[in-house]
């Protein structure tokens, strides 16, 4: 098992050309280091579940992969476009969408519009005065698809500030997957969701199509083993183990500083 | 969810008004039609733009009037030709009135450029401090103003007349209602509403967050100055003061009596300010009770007290709420939450976002 977190290969051994590459990223809030030089090497297609304890540094890993955060050194590449740098409003042109580790949404619109919204964000035209015509439509209707995958269907007329905290996070999973993305990042997505709705997501998750690469932060090993392909695994802002869900299950530090003795179970 | 019947009725309302004032010069008196009702189109549609920022933006602006004032000095610098203050560019009046809906517009963009960096309180504050030096150019600058203004202002033709005038307030009134509730479900709009909520979210969605504020302040600006050359146009003068602090305050004022997330509640703010403001003073006996004319600012302060200890959402969401044959102190149906952020310190109703 490679501790340099090189997650090559597809998700059926197929296309192995990288799609989001790290190289060296340390990110330090004052004297805190929240990552220690993280190497991450993706593959198009890669089922890469993250794994760690709290403090570990998954999400401040993910802000700066999400262009949230700019790291304090080292470099981000995605499809082959230096981001270090760049803004997070210029990562949906490149395929990259995101959920938020505590369901990011807008309260005041409906569940339809921030399915749209989502989808004019990648499409472009944010700027128009024009009322929406074929190409509105065409989005609304992908937005109730959209809803419909996420089974949210029958809210899709409500505003998000009366669904439940389970519904607002399927809606923001909803918006991520309605871009069809190349690179998916899912802050645990799997928080907050009852048994059936985490049963149900994992189903979802396992059907994502081939050629999108899925990035997964998640604290329920149930989700995390069966759609993680790889698994990194962090702790005190560094990579200390990563390999398949069976290696890293089997590796004795990742017992210590994480799973205890869940792996066994 | 906001119902189809409610936004039926509203609609209605708001078409029964329209009506109304459109027929009213036939059988109001010369008085209130030119100076209670023209004062308060004029006013509601200044109003109307801190609505527009506030309920789809979440930016509460004090510097509406400001942009306004920018619009009326530049008209009057631009269209007198001698003897009076200011450039006297001797430009045709509508050549005038382009020009000085461009420079508003340049400068509400610069502006809305450096305040789209904040938000909430900043934002207010900012926008405040705005007004102040504005205030404070045009009272010191006499190359374009100077303390005592411009005077001798004179509309364009046909709008030296004062139904004429009137009447442009109105059109321009229901344009910009019809205008700003559309704008609600275009992508410019539905990303402003965005933009308020959560612009972490939206900038990872893709949109550009400063740049959607910018654009909005600078449109709402576009609008204030169109309020500001009817304003010039009705008082035929304008001077730093009427840029004041006071005249500020009073714009926001007039957007919370109505309802600072309701279209209509500019209107309807400005009709109760404007009707205090006129005939507070002659109330018989109001002096006995230590209501002096010169304490206008006392009456239209407890009644921004009483409205917001009815109802925050102001006389359009009392209106509403009574329509609907609910309690004042119960909520809207479609009522949203506070939303999350600082940025979002409006509730939005009916009229305002469909």
């Amino acid at each position: 098992m490679a501790p340099d977190a090189t997650a090559a290969g597809g998700i059926d051994g197929g296309d192995t050309s990288s799609v989001v590459q790290l190289s060296s990223v340390t990110m330090a809030f004052g004297g805190l280091l929240a990552l220690g030089g993280v190497d991450l090497d993706v593959a198009q297609g890669q089922r890469l579940a993250i794994l760690g304890p709290n403090g570990a540094g998954k999400t401040t890993l993910f802000n700066v992969v999400a262009g949230d955060l700019v790291p304090t050194q080292g470099s981000v590449v995605i499809k082959g476009v230096d981001c270090t740098r760049l803004p997070s409003r210029h990562r949906p042109r490149l395929g990259v969408a995101r959920t938020y580790q505590k369901a990011r949404s807008f309260p005041g619109l409906t569940v339809a519009d921030n399915l749209y919204l989502a989808l004019v964000g990648r499409r472009g035209r944010h700027m128009s005065l024009l009322w929406p015509g074929r190409v509105g439509r065409d989005l609304r209707d992908r937005a109730r698809a959209a809803a419909s995958a996420v089974w949210l269907e029958d809210r899709i007329g409500m505003r998000v500030s009366d669904l439940s905290h389970g519904q607002k996070r399927q809606l923001e999973i909803g918006m991520a997957l309605a871009t069809d993305p190349d690179v998916l990042l899912l802050d645990e997505p799997a928080s907050g969701l009852s048994r059936g709705e985490r049963e149900r997501l994992t189903e979802l998750l396992e059907q994502l199509p081939a050629h999108t690469t899925l990035l997964l932060i998640e604290h329920d090993m149930d989700v995390a083993f069966q759609v993680g392909r790889r698994v990194v695994v962090m702790a005190d802002g560094l990579v200390v183990a990563s390999g398949s869900p069976e290696e890293v299950q089997a590796n004795s530090l990742v017992h210590e500083i994480y799973l205890g003795s869940e792996a066994h179970t | 969810m906001i119902s189809r019947r409610s936004l039926t009725r509203t609609n209605a309302v708001v078409a029964a008004v329209v009506v109304l004032l459109l027929v009213l010069p036939a059988f109001g008196s010369d008085f209130f039609v030119r100076f209670i009702m023209t004062q308060t189109l004029i006013l509601g549609l200044m109003a109307a733009t801190i609505v527009f920022l506030t309920a789809y933006g979440g930016m509460i602006s004090l510097a509406q009037l400001l942009l306004a004032g920018v619009a009326g000095f530049m008209f009057g610098n631009a269209a007198l030709s001698e003897g009076a203050r200011g450039l006297n560019l001797g430009l045709s009046p509508w050549v005038a009135v382009v020009f000085a809906l461009a420079v508003t517009t340049v400068v509400a963009f610069l502006l809305g450029a450096l305040a789209s960096r904040t938000t909430g309180i900043y934002f207010l504050m900012l926008t405040l401090v705005y007004g102040v030096i504005g205030y404070t150019v045009f009272a010191q600058v006499v190359t374009i103003s100077g303390p005592s203004g411009i005077t001798s202002i004179v509309a364009p033709e046909p709008f030296t007349e004062p139904v004429n005038l009137y009447y442009a307030a109105l059109v321009l009134s229901v344009l910009a209602y019809i205008a700003f509730r559309a704008i609600g479900r275009t992508n410019f709009g539905l990303a402003m509403q965005g933009v308020r909520d959560d612009p972490i979210r939206m900038s990872s969605l893709g949109f550009n967050v400063a740049l959607h504020r910018t654009l909005a302040f600078t449109l709402g600006g576009l609008v204030a100055g169109v309020a500001g050359l009817l304003n010039v146009w009705w008082r035929k003068q304008i001077d730093p003061a009427s840029i004041n602090i006071g005249p500020t305050l009073a714009i926001l004022i007039i957007a919370v009596i109505g309802g600072i997330s309701y279209f209509e509640g500019a209107w309807l703010g400005a009709l109760v300010y404007v009707l205090l403001n006129t005939y507070t003073k002659s109330i018989p006996l109001i002096d006995q009770i230590g209501l002096t004319p010169d304490r206008f600012n006392t009456v239209i302060g407890l009644m921004v007290l009483l409205i917001m200890v009815l109802s925050p959402e102001g006389l359009a969401g009392i209106l509403e709420r009574l329509s609907r044959g609910r309690g004042l102190g119960k909520p809207t149906q479609h009522s949203v939450e506070p939303p999350t952020t600082s940025t979002s310190p409006v509730r939005t109703g009916p009229g305002g976002l469909q």
